[in-house]
């Protein structure tokens, strides 16, 4: 430890520390502009200016560009130094424009603290100011240049840091430029974050723009349902309506920043389509009577055809309490799931995911940017897990090997080693891959992993690849602390398995060795753990058509990832419907009785990360709808009562918990603790005490090559935008969704004799996907890429990598003929 | 027993007579103290309801009756309700022992002009004096309101710490007088009033009983600029109206006890009896309300350092300079 | 405080002369107050006599327009964060041409104070108080003013003022480098000093 004096306080701090982070520690906040902890020192901005007054470098010098020394004394209200910093700020005011009042930054600018705290009030300059024409930067992000200090702080974030190219730094002298080439969409799913990082408002948020002032916000700490990664995050609301999302600083997860879709995924919560009133038939009701009919209806087909002819569907939407929910209510009535996933291929790799997961080689999203070799098997972080990539980005920055094993050609802001794989053959690939970065033959290893080191060594892929494996595997003896991320939906169902056994495998070797699932869901870690197996979509299918379930609740989830049609035959051989849900779908529509359920934001709720983190969502607002529907845009209505208009929403384990016939007012506590263990214990801020090690840890696949011969597996992708349930009713980000269209490798299409544009119909066995072909240069052979995107009907390849034959593909005119 | 009914009813004929007297002078009161301290700020005062504003005390009191009476839901309620009354009824019941004139004979009975003569008179006064803290103290208390009970707390503290000059001041009077009752008081200034005598003593209890009162200078349990309206600040209608007539009636009172201690009460040349009372008893309130106009409040360190560093001393060396000069 | 008096009336330490001033001062402060009945009241007889009132002074508050017409609001929030009594509440929305403007603004005048903080905030004058005081309802809804009870069709102080022509942001009424004090834009492109 290192002892300075800061302004006669004494601090310590770790070697290496910069000067303004000390001070920071000690609670003396040196102004800053260019300065990021994420970003690191340039020196731009000259508004940290401080005193050395005793150390190596006397005078005046900026606190972010060195380091604190043994014995320094610094002084940060020194003449000297407040004087410069005054006249810099006078200097960075000159060309600012006279935009406060119309600016959306105003309120947390940090320009406007530093021109209000410095005491500059009049500009004394008698020249013009420049000017800087403006660009339109997509739905996201507003750009207004004039107001510009070039602190660099965006390119540093947008090249650097999230390594997109198209947002870039032009001109020279007083005249510098930060923009794209011309005007155009934002390129980077990260763009939201230049809005957090500039320090004025020369980015700021489209969507909310107008919408009101920071201190008008009601600030809430809250997590980001729209992946698993569970980043955190801070709701701001106002009149009832979630306004903006932004980043929170975790220093173990998503560091300063989210994606795009964690910030703007939220408009679902107040859209104007959000069913807000329950409906019994078709009719509209009061949501206790919803209640006593629903559990009236459920409690009859209970005694008529057996308790088990009632059952729950849930998808990783769900938080733990209402899962805990699930679990109670559903073993005390005796009904039957929750049901989750398409099928048993889908279900597997969840479980197998979740269920590896140990003590051992559990890993942060922090302990992937300080790893040296990251194996990405089966994933694709940028529209899966988007945060992961920016984690394995700063990896890549300081030299980590970064390969990439998928079926789909995954692009990352990065370059990294590819293996286009099918999802069968990525288990081998993994194995072999294993069997080469163990270098001897494990003297230290326990039976058990020698005999998985083995069956690596075994194992086989293809010729054209396995030689690139090897490379891989030998490239990968030399790092100390290996990763292995692996994907749970373009994999086999043994994938994620044999992805902790290796990780396992290097651990036991006596690396630091970790193992992260990318999961489908915010809670799909704990829907894995506390889930049976057998209880999955392709299953629930089965029990329908054999008249075993009679009555199905779907709590917060969209039947299609249960590989269900939105109109599927099934459904109406069902006596009763019961859909809670916050979000308007056709499952909905189509339910015999609907239940409005809360949002996050107005429920809250505890989710467990992928990483085993257990994260807490607090309410953010009461709920209710939003100001400016009840109001049609004009004023609040000249009325006054204590009722909410459209606060008829419950969380949805109250509304369980309402179906058993339990009232409402269980403890989300109670619920947590009903569910098993780990989960029962999650404690919010907490890891989850994983087990020490998994019950079938190294136990090799039991048959690892299934090769499809002749035929196409087709595997479901994910979009960053519009794939996830919740972010893809947003309509800023619908903007940027791609078209929907099904990849096919060039050697593939020649084959089939398809072109590019052609349309085509992929006769699944469940149901028929129809799109146009896209020729995709990097993917695998052998695979059928189909997008989860609107316009598709993706959900009969839903459980996971599904072999179609060539014959099952035909060609078909844009009209839907043959 | 018959002469027991008509005493019975002579009696409930001066209750009534002393108790309309009372509170129409109470009434009036107010009016005057508004009047003049207008004037004596250079302004008009209340002009609007009838000739001079004169049915103003009227128009206030409709107003009082018909205003909602608001209990804050926090309060206690049963101590909420009783305290103002508490306030007014021992204001009232003080007059009983005032003498308003000699015995006057009515239909061959001799009528004290008195409601009752007792011989412990000045200690009952001091007993009710002493109740009225509660109203105050309760009053503030219940009303579950930080400045109710700031006030009320600080209106038991300055009517306790005021109590003990009070008495102390009239001790010599008594001395004088060789009574505890009024009548004897009255009685024993047949030939000179004792403010002539007992200057200091007259003086002390002035400053006592305005502080008794809680008027100006020494309002600083109802302290608007900091208290809102202090221990009465959650009362409204006419339970504020119960606090406010007993201010009023606790002017009369100390008028009326300044006039019997120090300046012969009913005795005066010409006129008769209760009317020489009645004159006394306003000149004191409107000397009470020129101080209002004129003096600024008190700081409450100020005022209890007069109180125990002035005002007691001074009362106790005046008693014992009294019994020198009365034993040589 | 004390030390002050003492200074003040050096000779006066003794206990006497403190009596005596204090005395007099009394007597000063009682002769003052009853010379005051003497005196003709200067209290004005509002209705009947009607005061006109300084053109500074501070009662209803009024939304202002621009020169050219337009609302001048630019729905900043400034004023309703500036607002002791918390009574002013609008929404900011995108308007024609550019525009910043509220979508709905309303002051509860049962709660101003006329303090005149949110005139002193207003970065654009659109927000300004008037001398008309007499703003009294019989239902105190009535008292909630919306934009259309506000705004007014003229300027107020400052008639000139047009905050488009100032602020940097390109609207119909200015676009990039034509605001007042501006140069036009630069070229990013050019590496030309
Ligand atoms: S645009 Fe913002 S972040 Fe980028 S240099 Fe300018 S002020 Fe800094
Ligand atoms: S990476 Fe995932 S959790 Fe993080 S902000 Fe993006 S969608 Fe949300
Ligand atoms: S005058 Fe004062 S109280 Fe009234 S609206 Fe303006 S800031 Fe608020
Ligand atoms: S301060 Fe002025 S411009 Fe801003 S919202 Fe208020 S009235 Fe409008
Ligand atoms: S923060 Fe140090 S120079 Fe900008």
């Amino acid at each position: 430890m290192i002892k300075l004096i800061i302004d006669n306080l004494r601090v310590e701090v770790p070697p290496g520390t910069r000067v303004i982070d000390a001070a920071e520690q000690a609670g003396i906040m040196i102004p800053r502009f260019c300065y990021h902890p994420a970003l690191g020192a340039v020196g731009a901005c000259r508004v940290c200016a401080v005193q050395v007054l005793e150390g190596s470098c006397r005078g005046i010098r900026m606190s972010c560009m060195i380091e604190a020394e043994e014995g320094m004394v610094i002084s940060t209200t020194d003449e000297e130094a407040v004087a410069f910093r005054r006249q810099v700020i006078e200097w960075l005011m000159a060309n600012h424009p006279h935009d406060c009042p119309v600016c959306d930054e105003g309120g947390q600018c940090l320009l406007q603290d530093m021109t209000v705290s410095g005491g500059h009030g009049r500009r004394r300059l008698p020249v013009k100011k420049r000017t800087h024409i403006d660009q339109h930067l997509g739905p996201l992000v507003v750009h207004e240049m004039n107001r510009c200090i070039q602190c660099y702080r965006c390119v540093r974030f947008y090249r650097e840091y999230a390594g997109y190219t198209d947002l870039g730094v032009m001109g020279s002298a007083g005249r510098v430029y930060f923009g794209r080439r011309s005007d155009g969409v934002l390129e980077s799913p990260f763009a939201g974050n230049l809005i957090d990082v500039c320090p004025t408002g020369v980015f700021t948020d489209r969507p909310s723009r107008f919408k009101g002032r920071y201190w008008d916000f009601e600030r809430t700490p809250s997590v980001c349902i729209h992946c698993s990664l569970g980043c955190r995050v801070t709701v701001n609301t106002r009149y009832r309506e979630v306004v903006r999302v932004e980043a929170a600083h975790d220093p173990q997860v998503n560091g300063w920043f989210i994606c795009d879709r964690g910030r703007y995924g939220f408009p679902y919560a107040s859209s104007p389509q959000r069913p807000r009133s329950a409906r019994i038939d078709g009719r509209k009701s009061g949501v206790d009577e919803a209640l006593d009919e629903a559990a009236r209806r459920l409690s009859g087909i209970a005694q008529r055809h057996g308790s088990g002819s009632v059952a729950l569907a849930a998808s990783g939407r769900v938080c733990l309490e209402t899962l805990g929910a699930l679990t109670r209510f559903g073993s005390e009535k005796g009904w039957r799931g929750p049901f989750f996933r398409a099928g048993p291929r889908t279900a597997e790799a969840l479980q197998s995911a979740s269920k590896n997961l140990e003590e051992k080689i559990s890993i942060s999203l922090k302990d992937i940017e300080k790893s040296d070799f990251i194996l990405l098997v089966g994933c694709d972080p940028v529209n899966e897990a988007p945060m992961l990539a920016l984690s394995v980005r700063q990896a890549r920055r300081r030299g980590a090997v970064v390969a990439l094993a998928d079926a789909r050609s995954v692009q990352l802001p990065l370059d990294a080693r590819r293996l286009a794989l099918r999802p069968s053959q990525l288990t081998a690939a993994l194995m072999r891959f294993a069997g080469k970065a163990v270098a001897d033959g494990g003297a230290a290893l326990s039976d058990r992993a020698r005999g998985f080191l083995q069956a690596c060594r075994d194992s086989r892929v293809d010729p054209a690849v396995d030689e690139q494996i090897d490379h891989l595997g030998l490239a990968a003896r030399e790092s100390r602390r290996p990763v292995v991320v692996c994907g749970t939906s373009a994999v086999a169902p043994d994938t994620p398995a044999a992805a902790a056994n290796v990780a396992r495998l290097l651990a036991a070797e006596g690396r630091k060795a970790g193992f992260f699932p990318v999961l489908p869901g915010a809670n799909a870690l704990a829907l894995g753990l506390a889930g049976r197996t057998a209880d999955h979509g392709a299953a629930l299918r089965e029990a329908l058509e054999k008249g075993d379930v009679r009555a199905l609740v779907v709590v917060e989830t969209n039947l299609s990832e249960l590989g269900f049609s939105a109109d599927d035959p099934l459904l109406e051989n069902l006596e009763a419907l019961v859909v809670c849900d916050c979000l308007d779908s056709a499952a909905g529509r189509a339910a015999r009785v609907f239940i409005p359920t809360q949002t996050v934001f107005e429920a809250g709720g505890t989710f467990v990360s992928a990483e085993a983190r257990v994260r807490e969502a607090r309410p953010a607002f009461r709920g209710g709808t939003p100001v400016a529907q009840v109001s049609g845009g004009g004023h609040p209505p000249r009325t006054f009562s204590p009722d909410i208009p459209g606060a008829d929403p419950l969380p949805a384990w109250q509304v369980l918990a309402a179906l058993a016939r339990e009232g409402t007012r269980v403890s989300a506590d109670t619920l947590r603790k009903a569910l098993p263990a780990p989960l029962c214990g999650a404690a919010p801020g907490k890891r989850l005490a994983l087990p020490a090690s998994a019950p079938d840890a190294f136990q090799p696949p039991e048959d690892p090559a299934t090769a499809a011969d002749g035929g196409l597996e087709v595997v479901v992708c994910e979009h960053i935008f519009g794939s996830e349930p919740l972010s893809r009713r947003a309509a800023c980000l619908q903007e940027l969704e791609s078209a929907p269209r099904l990849g096919l490798h060039p050697g593939d299409a020649a084959a089939l004799q398809l072109s590019a544009g052609q349309r085509v119909a992929v006769d699944c066995g469940r149901g028929v996907i129809e799109g146009e072909i896209e020729i995709v240069n990097e993917m695998a052979r052998g695979v059928l890429l189909v997008p989860r995107l609107r316009g598709i009907d993706w959900h009969a390849a839903a459980d996971g990598p599904l072999v179609v034959a060539v014959a099952d593909i035909r060609s078909v005119k844009p009209n839907g003929e043959s | 027993m018959l002469a027991w009914i008509t005493g019975l009813i002579v009696l409930l004929v001066k209750l009534v007579v002393v108790l309309v007297a009372l509170l129409l002078t109470a009434a009036y009161l107010v009016w005057a103290e508004r009047k003049l301290l207008a004037r004596l700020q250079v302004r008009l005062g209340p002009n609007r309801a009838g000739k001079f504003g004169l049915l103003q005390p009227i128009a206030d009191m409709i107003k009082l009756l018909t205003k909602e009476d608001l209990v804050p839901e926090s309060a206690d309620r049963v101590i909420f309700l009783l305290a103002p009354a508490v306030v007014s009824v021992t204001a009232l019941l003080m007059f009983a022992v005032v003498p308003f004139g000699t015995d006057i004979t009515l239909f061959g009975r001799r009528v004290p002009l008195i409601i009752s003569d007792i011989n412990v008179a000045l200690l009952l006064v001091f007993a009710f004096s002493s109740l009225g803290v509660y109203g105050v103290a309760l009053g503030g208390w219940a009303s579950n309101s930080k400045f109710a009970l700031i006030g009320g707390i600080r209106g038991a503290a300055q009517m306790i710490s005021y109590e003990l000059p009070l008495g102390l001041s009239l001790v010599p009077v008594v001395m004088l007088a060789r009574s505890f009752s009024l009548v004897d008081i009255v009685n024993a200034q047949n030939s000179y009033p004792f403010i002539l005598v007992q200057p200091l003593a007259f003086a002390i209890f002035v400053i006592s009983a305005m502080a008794e009162s809680k008027r100006i200078p020494f309002d600083l349990p109802e302290a608007e600029n900091e208290l809102g309206a202090g221990f009465h600040t959650e009362y409204s209608g006419m339970r504020f109206g119960l606090f406010f007539l007993g201010e009023y009636v606790h002017m009369q009172v100390l008028g009326a006890l300044v006039a019997v201690f120090f300046l012969g009460g009913w005795r005066g040349p010409w006129l008769p009896g209760p009317l020489w009372l009645f004159v006394k008893i306003i000149a004191v309130a409107l000397v009470m309300i020129w101080i209002r106009g004129t003096l600024p409040r008190l700081r409450y360190d100020q005022l209890m350092a007069i109180c125990w560093k002035v005002l007691v001393p001074a009362a106790l060396i005046n008693i014992i300079l009294t019994g020198f000069v009365m034993l040589i | 405080m004390s030390s002050d008096r003492t200074k003040k009336t050096k000779p006066a330490d003794h206990p006497g002369t403190l009596i005596a001033e204090s005395i007099k001062a009394l007597g000063s402060g009682f002769a003052t107050t009853a010379k005051h009945l003497l005196r003709r009241p200067v209290t004005e007889q509002y209705p009947e006599q009607k005061r006109v009132l300084p053109e500074r002074s501070r009662a209803r508050i009024v939304l202002t327009r621009d020169p050219d017409g337009r609302e001048r609001c630019v729905a900043c929030y400034l004023c309703s964060a500036v607002c002791p009594v918390s009574c002013i509440s609008m929404q900011s929305t995108g308007g024609e041409g550019g525009r910043r403007v509220a979508a709905w603004f309303r002051i509860n005048f049962s709660r101003c104070i006329y303090c005149g903080l949110c005139e002193e905030a207003c970065p654009t004058s659109a927000i300004q108080l008037t001398p008309d005081f007499e703003n009294c309802r019989q239902d105190i809804l009535e008292m909630v003013f919306e934009k259309d009870d506000l705004l007014v069709d003229h300027g107020g102080r400052d008639d000139r003022y047009c905050f488009y022509r100032h602020a940097g942001i390109a609207t119909d009424t200015a676009g990039k480098g034509e605001h007042v004090n501006e140069q036009p834009p630069v070229d990013a492109k050019s590496n030309l000093p």
